[in-house]
């Protein structure tokens, strides 16, 4: 299941953050966006170290936590995304594709979204149709992903 | 890791034993513990200490029995300690001959020794030592009978003969090759051997008599079954078999696995204790041998393996807190073995192959991570922990029942240990009583302290890694566990770095929470500011653009980021400034409260994090003002905090003191503030002072400053209460820009100035200008100037309005074009490199100021000029001249500027300056040419020009022993009159070479050469030196300007030309017609041609003569002769003018046929003037 949804600017500020949980623990998941910063950061300054698949936009699974899984995305423009799921024992080559496609329709979403011409690019996305918008998406998969 | 006993963290190590002979005892066992791989021995002195050994108990294979546990807790430390793989008795060769009763012991002891290890299988070994001497002297038979009896191979039985004590010692000590040594050594090497042989045999057979078992099924429960998979991993492990020790290792936590679901040997909690302990010692030992060989990435997929196995099993609720810290202590012993076996560079190994799942991620390699997951546990244990105790009252810290609880002969497995009639008895706990324990036990430690220390590892290899976000994370839940313990102090010290992050990248929740508990650390720290400061900094915190997270709960102390919850910070942070509420922290009483004695003052610069609680922009409204003259300044102020502040008082600073006003709140009594304002200070007073949310308030005001130069704003103070003082840095709104927190916002902009144009370029510093100058500068300027003379220019200054105080002049010579007035790339201040120089400066002071030379400040140089001006009263004017020469011509650009104080006593502030500039042309007086010319009707014939190719190369050629004239002409080339006064020409050489007249010559009186006229004098010269390159000299004119305009500097200029060498050679042939000048008509006359040869040679020489109807000729017409060497030939006509006037004679060309070169005399050289008759005027000789 999505419990978390983070857009990320240049200077590793928050742009759109949104949590899928009902408990108390947005703040956690906050924190965990932003170390998994930390391992793009670290992914993308070290592409030797990592899988071939540096080219691509869909960096993988960042870093396990306890409770989630964190996977990343990097658009042309370098903007993150970040995603928590707590679907932790689905083998990882269903989770790719699953994410990876989940990932080109938020990145369709956001690029809908930036081109608003009312948006100013660089701040925070407001826009409650993207909201929706995200929210289904999310609803999708997580009906997907638990049949 | 160190909680783990010895035995299992270190490999096993294989056991011997010695008995008696305790004197050889030592050099055995170290040389036993050195080799590789090394073997343990237990020493025992005397036979009767046999016992040691624990005798084998009778098999219990009763399965009607049910086992009580999985694993012995003391059964590998038994096997590596106590029970030996090897038993060495050793004898000595006086214990083989001595008498039969003494035999009779020995056999005795033998008896003993095999009664005590039999049924163990454990290996028995004889060693006989002997001395040297008599080594030999041991009876065979003896020793046979001994081996016999002890049932013991003849390679069991090693014959020891340590008599060289010292090489033997050093053998030992240097641990070098045995070889060397004698053979001692090779004794021992051989103990060393069979030792380890039969070790190894030892461990083998018991591992196989064990897989036998396992592999027969012969077992009856599964408990037993991991218990013999544990006991051949252990033996395999002694034999070094890492493979197979690993393989049972995993069977053994395979069975365990599936004994999770079915076992129902012991109550529930109690059985899931064991089962954990098992497998966290199976998993540790796993992760060792995996670790160790190198297999980092399959002991992290195991690890992984193990963790989400367990996590889940938490079992009963009431001890829920023992499966965290259970799982919390995976984490951290992982982590340590990660740490102390990881070379790093063999991390990223990749073996995937045997990895089918998905890759660990590059966090996983690190120890931080870890360290970081097993504080996390530890946490949610001390919840778990501290829940379990507020539910059950009743545990107090000395409690009977919970005291008697030890751990029992099993692993994981605890026990009420029962005094009963001199004997202990273990009685089995129930789950109540064994929950009870593990409150009771749990509550005897402080969790905080080890969470803390669990962080700090992983915050310090976080940091060292440049996860600095991973890092502040650690550090977020570090201070907070600081909090939790009240060290105020450490705790804000880590929140402080920690937001410092969040603040920079702009994650708003995350930094309202640590902000909150930053909060609650300055009050309990008793911090009025930094309270004041961290919930003005809350209050004015961005809104959470409205998602479902700015409401969430669990943002620590502060809680949860609403609009409301700012406006409550808000309130309590002006409560407090205003003195109205008490800071008042739980645990000390030390009460902080706001008053005259403890005022709050606030500083908040560029970089504070307060800007956005108050934002000073300053504007001037122009870039420069004259001095004296208002100009206007707006002061604009935001604040974001969500309710409206009403300022009392704001007082405005610049660095020029005086300037500072105050702008005092028209709604408010200025009771109390009153003390600020300084007496004679300006004080506005605004009709109110309210900042709202985001909005401007702008005020505008006039200002004066008297002094030029910068007058910037530097602070805006803004006095709220009678206690309360926020100090801000003004700032311009040119270069304002947003912290990161609100660049990303979403917020209306507004423009702080309502001019746009202001708001986007304004500044807060204005440059106050100079007073204007009433005093002129007149620079006379006189026309060009000419090179060589000493060019005089007067500077007068004049005073008009301002009297002149301690003024100075300072003159720039500068060239037009750019640039220094030296010539390129050559050496500076070397006067003839210099094109224009300032040479002197000359004051005419005035006769009755007699000033010290001392206050008359003089400096020159070739380009520039300081001169001190002396005071002038209003209207007195000074005037000074310039001398600059020019070297060569140029034009200059001539700067003056006169800086002065218009007022006498402060000569340091305040001076006006004027500038003036000039351009000056500096021209060439005059032009020198020169040529030369033949004297009349005579042609010598040089044969360098016969030769010449192109005559301009060729420096110009005499005649030797000839007469050339030469004429010296000078132009005019300024725009004024010139006075020549003299001309010479200076030899260079010695006079013999050529004579020159006439030397010098002195104008009696000056020749007036007016602007483009020529003067021309004629010189003659005569070579006597046959050179080809003759000096002939320099002329020098000397001249000055013909109407001086300062007659008292009236000096000459000598402007010399140097006349270019010469070569001079003999004529080979010289032609020289003569003739008369004039004619009479009718009357005949001569003209003849003479050809003078001077050459060694005959010359052939054609000569002709064109006839001409003017004259009737007699004479060769043409015709062809020969001149002797060194003589003349003279060519004679007599002509008869037939016409008048000036008339062309007949054309006479010679040519020479040797040199082929022809002469043809020139027209105006062959003309005569013949007159109709002869004049009646008798010419005498000599009057002409």
């Amino acid at each position: 299941m999505i419990v978390c949804l983070a857009v990320v600017g240049h200077e590793n500020n928050p742009l759109y953050i949104q949590s899928f949980t009902e408990s108390d623990d947005a703040l956690k998941l906050h924190h965990i966006v932003h170390c998994s910063l930390d391992v793009i950061d670290e992914r993308v300054n070290n592409p030797k170290k990592s899988s071939p698949t540096i080219n691509e936009a869909f960096l993988g699974l960042l870093y396990p936590t306890e409770n989630y899984k964190v996977y990343g995305y990097l658009t042309n423009t370098k903007v993150k995304f970040i995603l928590v799921t707590t679907d932790l024992d689905i083998r990882d080559a269903d989770v790719r594709n699953v994410s990876l496609l989940f990932f080109r329709k938020f990145h369709a979403a956001y690029v809908d979204a930036v081109s608003n011409p009312f948006h100013i690019p660089g701040k925070k996305i407001t826009s409650k149709t993207f909201r929706e918008r995200v929210s289904s998406i999310v609803k999708s998969f997580g009906l997907s992903s638990a049949s | 890791m160190e909680e783990y006993p010895e035995e299992l963290r270190t490999p096993p190590v294989a056991l011997t034993c010695l008995v008696g002979c305790p004197e050889v005892h030592p050099l055995i066992t170290a040389y036993l513990h050195s080799q590789q791989p090394p073997i343990n021995a237990i020493a025992l002195p005397d036979f009767s200490n046999i016992p040691v050994i624990p005798p084998k108990k009778s098999p219990t294979d009763t399965p009607s029995a049910p086992l009580a546990g999985i694993i012995k807790r003391d059964w590998l430390s038994k096997h590596r300690t106590r029970i030996p793989a090897v038993l060495a008795a050793i004898f000595t060769s006086c214990d083989l001959s001595a008498d039969p009763a003494h035999w009779l012991q020995l056999c005795s002891h033998l008896d003993n020794l095999k009664a005590s290890i039999r049924g163990r299988n454990i290996k028995l070994v004889l060693l006989l030592v002997t001395n040297w001497d008599n080594k030999d002297d041991t009876s065979e038979e003896r020793i046979l009978a001994l081996r016999k009896r002890a049932e013991v191979d003849l390679k069991n039985l090693i014959i020891f003969v340590p008599d060289h004590e010292e090489e033997l010692q050093k053998s030992l000590n240097r641990q070098v090759p045995i070889e060397v040594f004698g053979l001692t050594s090779i004794i021992f090497l051989k103990v060393w051997t069979v030792f380890g042989e039969l070790a190894a045999t030892y461990y083998r057979d018991e591992g196989r008599r064990v897989r036998s078992r396992l592999e027969k099924k012969n077992y009856t429960s599964i408990e037993l079954y991991i218990r013999y998979c544990f006991k051949v991993a252990i033996y395999a492990e002694f034999r070094r078999d890492w493979l197979e020790a690993l393989k049972f290792y995993e069977d053994a936590y395979h069975g365990l696995r599936e004994m999770v679901g079915t076992s129902t040997r012991m109550p529930p909690i109690q059985r899931l204790v064991e089962i954990k302990a098992v497998a966290e010692q199976l998993h540790f030992k796993m992760s060792t041998l995996l670790l160790h060989g190198g297999k980092v990435l399959e002991a992290i997929m195991w690890f992984r393996q193990h963790t989400a196995n367990y996590r889940k099993l938490v079992g009963s609720p009431e001890v829920i807190f023992l499966h965290w810290e259970w799982l919390s202590r995976q984490y951290m012993v992982f982590a340590q073995l990660l740490e102390t076996s990881s070379p790093n560079d063999a991390l990223y190994v990749p073996s995937t192959a045997s990895v089918p799942e998905e890759k660990p991620t590059e966090w996983e390699f690190y120890p931080a991570y870890y360290y970081q997951l097993a504080a996390t546990y530890m946490k949610e244990k001390n919840t778990c922990l501290e829940f379990a105790l507020s539910m059950s009252v009743d545990v107090g810290p000395i409690d009977g029942s919970a005291e008697s609880v030890v751990a029992s002969a099993y692993l994981g497995q605890y026990s009420r240990l029962l005094e009963h009639e001199d004997t202990f008895i273990m009685q089995p706990l129930t789950d109540e009583e064994y929950a009870h324990y593990a409150l009771a036990e749990g509550k005897r430690f402080q969790d905080s302290f080890e969470i803390i220390a669990l962080l700090k590892k992983s915050f310090e290899a976080y940091s060292s890694s440049k996860a600095e976000r991973a890092a502040a994370y650690c550090g977020l839940q570090m201070a907070r566990e600081y909090f939790c313990l009240n060290d105020f102090s450490n705790a804000k010290q880590m929140f402080d770095s920690v937001a410092n992050l969040y603040r920079r990248e702009g994650w708003l929740l995350s930094l309202w929470e640590v902000l909150g508990y930053l909060r609650e650390c300055s009050k309990g720290m008793s911090s009025a500011k930094d309270f004041i400061e961290y919930s003005l900094e809350m209050a004015s915190l961005p809104e959470a653009t409205g998602s479902v997270e700015s409401f969430a709960n669990g943002c620590g102390p502060a809680g949860p980021a609403t609009h409301s919850e700012r406006e409550k910070i808000h309130k309590e942070a002006f409560e407090v400034s205003r003195g109205e509420l008490t800071l008042n922290s739980d645990e000390q009483n030390s009460a902080f409260k706001v008053n005259t004695d403890n005022p709050l003052y606030l500083e908040i610069d560029l970089i504070s994090p307060l800007r956005a609680t108050l934002i000073p922009l300053v504007a001037f409204h122009h870039p420069t003002v004259k001095p004296g003259a208002p100009s206007l300044i707006t002061i604009s102020l935001r604040s974001q905090l969500p309710i409206n502040v009403e300022i009392d008082q704001l007082e405005v600073q610049f660095n020029q003191s005086e300037c500072n006003f105050i702008i005092s709140n028209g709604q408010k009594p200025q009771t109390g503030l009153n003390s600020n304002i300084q007496p004679g200070h300006r004080v506005e007073t605004a009709p109110d002072l309210v900042l709202a949310t985001n909005k401007w308030l702008r005020l505008t005001y006039e200002i004066k400053s008297d002094l030029s130069g910068k007058l910037e704003c530097i602070y805006v103070i803004a006095r709220i209460g009678p206690n309360f003082t926020i100090c801000c840095r003004a700032e311009s709104p040119a270069s304002m820009n947003d912290s990161p927190l609100w660049k990303f916002e979403n917020l209306l902009e507004t423009i702080p100035i309502k001019d746009p144009g202001l708001a986007l370029s304004g500044q807060k510093a204005i440059q106050v200008e100079e007073p204007d100058p009433q005093v002129d500068l007149i620079l006379g300027s006189s026309g060009p100037a000419l090179v060589g003379e000493s060019f005089i220019l007067p500077v007068t200054v004049s005073s008009k309005g301002h009297a002149v105080h301690s003024g100075e002049l300072k003159i720039n010579l500068v060239d037009t074009r750019g640039g220094g007035l030296l010539s390129p790339r050559e050496e500076p201040f070397s006067s003839d490199n210099l094109h224009v120089e300032l040479v002197d400066m000359s004051c005419d002071t005035p006769g009755d100021q007699s000033e010290a030379p001392s206050d008359n400040i003089q400096k020159i140089q070739p380009s520039f000029g300081l001169i001190s001006v002396p005071s002038l009263g209003v209207g007195e004017s000074w005037s000074c001249k310039l001398k600059i020469k020019w070297n060569r011509p140029k034009p200059i650009m001539l700067y003056v500027s006169l800086g002065y104080s218009p007022q006498s006593d402060e000569p340091s502030l305040q001076k006006v300056h004027v500038h003036k500039s000039l351009q000056i042309e500096g021209k060439t007086a005059v032009a020198i040419n020169h040529w030369y010319m033949l004297p009349f009707r005579q042609d010598p014939l040089l044969l360098s020009k016969l030769k010449s190719v192109s005559e301009t190369d060729q420096a110009p050629s005499l005649a030797l022993n000839e007469k050339t004239m030469f004429i010296i002409s000078v132009k005019n080339c300024s725009e004024v009159p010139l006075k020549l006064l003299s001309m010479s020409i200076e030899t260079e050489e010695k006079s013999s070479a050529c004579t020159i007249q006439p030397q010098q010559e002195e104008f009696r009186e000056a020749v007036v050469n007016m602007p483009g006229e020529e003067f021309k004098k004629v010189f003659t010269i005569f070579p006597k030196v046959n050179s080809s390159k003759l000096k002939i000299g320099t002329v020098s004119l000397r001249w000055e300007r013909g109407e001086q305009p300062h007659s008292n500097t009236n000096a000459s200029q000598v402007t010399k030309h140097r006349l270019p060498d010469v070569s001079v050679e003999l004529p080979l042939l010289v032609v020289s017609s003569e003739c008369p000048p004039h004619a009479f008509l009718g009357s005949p006359f001569l003209y003849s041609v003479k050809i003078l040869n001077q050459t060694e040679m005959l010359q052939e020489i054609k000569c002709s003569i064109s006839d001409s109807q003017s004259f009737v000729l007699s004479g060769p017409h043409s015709d062809t002769m020969l001149v002797l060497p060194r003589s003349a030939q003279v060519l004679a006509y007599m002509l008869v003018p037939l016409g008048l006037g000036s008339l062309q004679l007949p054309r006479v060309s010679v040519t020479s046929v040797r040199y082929s070169a022809g002469l043809q005399p020139s027209t105006g050289s062959s003309l005569v003037f013949v007159y109709p008759a002869k004049p009646h005027i008798d010419l005498k000789p000599g009057d002409a």
